[in-house]
């Protein structure tokens, strides 16, 4: 029998999970809420009820450009960020490669350097080297800092899994190539999906970077939504976030139908 | 089935030797055990044998063929590890198919069948499509088994195998390992740590202490004759006496620390300070005998009893039936043949 918690400490503990709760959900009602206004102005509670902000979302060509390179590079980023990622970890998990620690620091630094010192030096090194931003440069930077999700989520798994498998695989007459796709990278699976879906996320509402690295034509839907907030700012923007939260549900609810939410989380 | 031969074999990690020179044949189709402690070497010298760790020195031959330099993929091997090391994402027949799978043995249907045969020597067909995660321990460990017999190894590795069953399920795989054996005459190379199990499988055990045989002979050889205190401590946890051995006209006596006198073969070679082995199993305990004692403890077995007491001051420990029961204090008499006491010069 555990003992009882003193009843002070039982109330400030709802008390305390009832504000982060209520502080992390509270921005996503009032914006859905403001979504929904019939009103010209950004308001809550919604002055009557109506979708006409969503149909001029879905009718904006500035919206809709922009939500499309987002996704385009979003998608991008997740394929190259998961696989070299996964990569990187496997490679950090053997332990096999001289300086693999330094490697590993190097890999996950980009959790830890302000964005906004790296997006700098990207526009400055692109520019001096490569010449005026494009797509690419966008891929690449969004990739980096999208990386160390993939790494961490797969690390996290790999250090869970039976470290003989692989010795298994070897007695068993499994040359490298076997091992690495038959015994490996299925351990690794639920790690990278988890990862691949933060890319994702990452990279699809990536603002800072997105706003040094644009250029005419190229604007990713984190900068349009700032500058529509910025300069007209109309219950639009309320609208196409309301679109973003909805996405990120409807990929978490694949990831739980395919991988389990618990595993994903533990992740 | 082949034959396995290892010659003078070393390992160092870095500045720490952990084989010292091992040197062992072991005939087609044998059943050798390498029983020691943990750290004596045995796992690293059934691992020199899958190739999974390289030599410092030495050779390893299977089959007459020098595999030193081969890595395990390429060894003619299965190995069950202590950890079972099923793949957790394919099924218990793909695992059982997964070495007849990686070597290109037989065609699917084949591969079917040997997994179908495989799994039913260990009675688990009717899990074949079950995941690992969803059996219990003992099934994985069939499991394990299936997969390492499936392709007809030259040779079978098993490290530790049982360590990990509670008692009721060990007994149950020993007889089964015996059985299967006895059927396939697979080569077999089995680490543990439990001489019980190293007896009652093996033709032959290998008792290593320290990277170095200690003795190796057959179950009865090397239990009955051990060679040294090490190998008559280890094996059948014996009692160890400290004695000077003299010479009479009825023959060696060992005298104990406490005058005490006790009669020894005619044939007993040795003279002077030694030690005496006396196994609790051939110590009995009654009211008269060859030595005077007190009990000290007594330990309720079921079947049996056993008893700690103390002789010449030294804390010696004797099983015994439940005909009688002696209690704590009481003052004994220890019996035991001449032949059974083994000698060891200091």
């Amino acid at each position: 029998m555990v003992k009882a918690v003193p009843t002070s400490i039982r109330i400030a503990a709802i008390v305390f999970v009832v504000l982060t709760a209520l502080l992390l959900l509270a921005p996503l009602i009032v914006v859905v809420g403001a979504s929904l206004t019939a009103n010209q102005f950004v308001s809550f509670p919604p002055q009557g009820l109506s979708l006409m902000w969503y149909e001029k979302v879905l009718s904006s060509p500035e919206y809709l450009s922009s939500g499309l390179v987002s996704l385009m590079v979003a998608l991008l980023v997740t394929v190259t960020a998961t696989l070299v990622g996964g990569a990187a970890a496997i490679a950090i998990h053997r332990k096999q490669l001289p300086g693999s620690q330094v490697l590993a620091s190097l890999f996950l630094s980009p959790l830890v350097l302000p964005t906004i010192i790296y997006a700098i030096g990207m526009l400055m090194f692109w520019s001096a080297v490569v010449g005026p931003v494009s797509l690419p440069v966008l891929w690449i930077s969004h990739t980096v800092i999208a990386m160390p999700y993939v790494i961490r989520t797969t690390l996290a798994v790999l250090s869970e899994s039976n470290p003989f498998l692989e010795e298994a695989a070897r007695t068993m007459g499994a040359n490298r190539m076997q091992r690495l796709w038959l015994v490996v990278v299925p351990q690794c699976a639920p790690g990278l999906a988890a990862g691949a879906f933060f890319a994702f996320n990452i990279s699809f509402d990536e603002a800072v970077l997105s706003l040094f690295l644009r250029k005419p034509g190229m604007t990713t839907l984190p900068v349009q939504i700032y500058g529509q907030l910025e300069f007209s700012p109309d219950p639009s923007v309320a609208a196409v976030s309301s679109i973003m939260i909805a996405l990120t549900i409807v990929l978490i609810l694949v990831i739980d139908r395919l991988l389990g939410i618990k595993k994903f989380a533990s992740a | 089935m082949a034959n396995v031969r290892l010659e003078d074999i070393k390992k160092s990690f870095g500045n720490v030797k952990v084989l010292h020179g091992i040197t062992l044949d072991i005939a087609s189709g044998e059943f050798v055990s390498l029983l020691g402690a943990s750290g004596c070497g045995k796992t690293t010298l059934l691992r020199a044998v899958a190739g999974l760790e390289s030599v410092t020195s030495g050779s390893v031959a299977i089959d007459g063929q020098t595999v030193t330099e081969l890595p395990p993929e390429k060894r003619d091997i299965a190995m069950m590890f202590q950890s079972y090391a099923l793949l957790p994402h394919l099924s218990v027949s793909e695992n059982v198919r997964f070495p007849l799978r990686m070597r290109g043995i037989g065609s699917r249907e084949e591969q079917a069948e040997r997994v179908k045969a495989a799994l039913e020597t260990v009675q688990l067909g009717h899990l074949a499509e079950r995941k690992p995660r969803q059996l219990s321990g003992g099934q994985q460990q069939r499991v394990a088994l299936a997969r390492a017999i499936v392709s007809k190894p030259k040779v079978l590795l098993l490290d530790e195998p049982l360590s990990n069953l509670d008692a009721r399920l060990r007994e149950d795989m020993q007889v089964e390992l015996i059985e299967i054996h006895k059927r396939l005459g697979l080569t077999t190379l089995f680490v543990t740590h439990d001489q019980e199990e190293a007896l009652s499988l093996s033709d032959r055990v290998v008792l290593l202490n320290g990277g170095r045989v200690e003795q190796q002979g057959s179950p009865a050889e090397i239990y009955s004759r051990p060679a040294t205190e090490f190998a008559s401590n280890f094996l059948g946890s014996a009692n160890i006496i400290p004695v000077t051995i003299e010479s009479t006209d009825a023959g060696p006596v060992a005298v104990l620390a406490d005058r005490q006198r006790l009669q020894l073969s005619q044939s007993e070679p040795v003279r002077g300070p030694a030690r005496l082995v006396l196994r609790q199993e051939d110590l009995a305990i009654g009211k008269s005998g060859d030595i005077e004692g007190e009990v000290r403890t007594r330990v309720y077995l079921g079947a049996r009893n056993r008893y700690v007491m103390v002789l010449a001051g030294q804390p010696v420990r004797v099983l015994s039936g439940n005909d009688h029961v002696f209690t704590s204090g009481e003052a004994v008499s220890l019996s035991i043949d001449p032949a059974r006491i083994r000698v060891i010069a200091d």
